[in-house]
């Protein structure tokens, strides 16, 4: 299935159903930079546990990443591009409210589509997120070429296969364009932030939590890398969505 | 019902990686797991991954501890499961081993030209 959106990009996604259905709100799967739903979530286990848990899973690969377009242009990955691909992909999807969980950039366009469209939110989940800026110290113009932990993030996930160089740098600037403003804070949503002890783009998750009235589940022994694969943000995440 | 062990190895994760490490078990000596149910979290230079079991049986062995890195080939797990000749409780008379194969139409000579 597929999303046709503004500038002609097209953004695909898989829309999963449990065998069977429990709560009627579907959950929303945000994937990070440089990944895409298959890679950042259904071989880390979330396809099989939300089905397991009778929840309904909409699963996009955001513009630039996966089977999605990739335009090479940074004016088209800005946040309000990427919050405008899922809320023609809902209405599309005849679904009015979700349950949305993000990881890392995906947390950022969770957070974005929540403040932009709270009403077709739920519940909030941002992983591997915090306060502090993720492109903080790189150079957006040479992505790759430093050692910041996003210049490193960028060197794997450029090399991956299927992946669109010209394109994740594009998006990158896009989405350093528009830099992250804890500001207002998300309230009104109940919201969670999980996020692996050791990882440094998630810094000031804690922070972020408490300013929004929410909580905060650190991961031990985790990075960005590995924290979204583990059972105890799984199953974090499981409870707060069930509860 | 007869047993019989059936050893996992850590199967090719793509893109020609050689190794995985294993981050976290999800199941332990003696469980009981479903076909696809979660059965290990390993890591490669490239994302992190849950392998869901192959198989349905009983966990006899985890051939590597959390943090050691597993060569792809290599024994990850040995099941205990039922011996797949033995009939299945509640069918009356011999199940064939084997389903017969749909016949395939397969052309062997090329056409000519």
């Amino acid at each position: 299935m597929s999303a046709n959106l503004a500038g002609d990009v097209t953004m695909r996604y898989v829309d999963l159903h449990p065998q069977a259905p429990g709560d009627g709100v579907p959950v929303l799967l945000l994937h990070g930079f440089g990944t895409d739903f298959g890679m950042n979530w259904r071989a880390a286990g979330w396809a099989q546990a939300l089905e397991t848990a009778g929840r309904r899973v909409i699963g996009p690969d955001l513009r630039g990443h996966g089977t999605s377009d990739k335009p090479t242009d940074s004016a088209l990955y800005l946040p309000e591009h990427f919050v405008a691909d899922l809320l023609a992909m809902l209405d599309e999807s005849g679904v009015d409210k979700v349950d949305v969980v993000g990881y890392s950039m995906g947390s950022r366009l969770a957070w974005e589509l929540a403040s932009t469209a709270p009403e077709r939110v739920r519940r909030v989940v941002l992983g591997g997120f915090g306060t502090k800026n993720a492109f903080a110290g790189t150079d957006l113009s040479d992505p790759g070429s430093g050692d910041t932990p996003f210049d490193t993030v960028y060197r794997t996930v450029a090399a991956l296969p299927g992946n669109d160089a010209a394109a994740l740098a594009a998006c990158a600037r896009g989405q350093a364009a528009r830099p992250f403003e804890a500001e207002p804070p998300l309230t009104g949503i109940p919201l969670m932030v999980v996020s692996g002890a050791r990882d440094a783009l998630a810094e000031g998750a804690a922070e972020l939590a408490e300013r929004c009235g929410g909580t905060h589940v650190e991961i031990p022994g985790r990075d960005h890398a590995n924290a979204v694969s583990s059972r105890a943000f799984r199953q974090a995440v499981l409870d707060f969505l069930a509860g | 019902m007869a047993q019989e062990n059936f050893t996992f190895t850590l199967p090719d994760l793509g893109e020609g990686l050689v190794e995985a490490t294993v981050l976290e078990w999800q199941v332990a000596v003696g469980d009981v797991v479903e076909r696809n149910a979660p059965l290990v979290e390993v890591e490669t230079t490239k994302s992190a991954v849950v392998i869901p079991s192959p198989k349905a049986g009983r966990i006899a062995e985890l051939h590597a501890e959390e943090e050691q890195v597993v060569p792809v080939g290599e024994p990850l797990v040995t099941f205990e499961v039922e011996a797949a000749d033995e009939p299945q409780a509640g069918i009356v008379g011999r199940v064939p081993a084997e389903e017969a194969r749909p016949a395939r139409r397969v052309r062997l000579r090329p056409p000519s030209d």
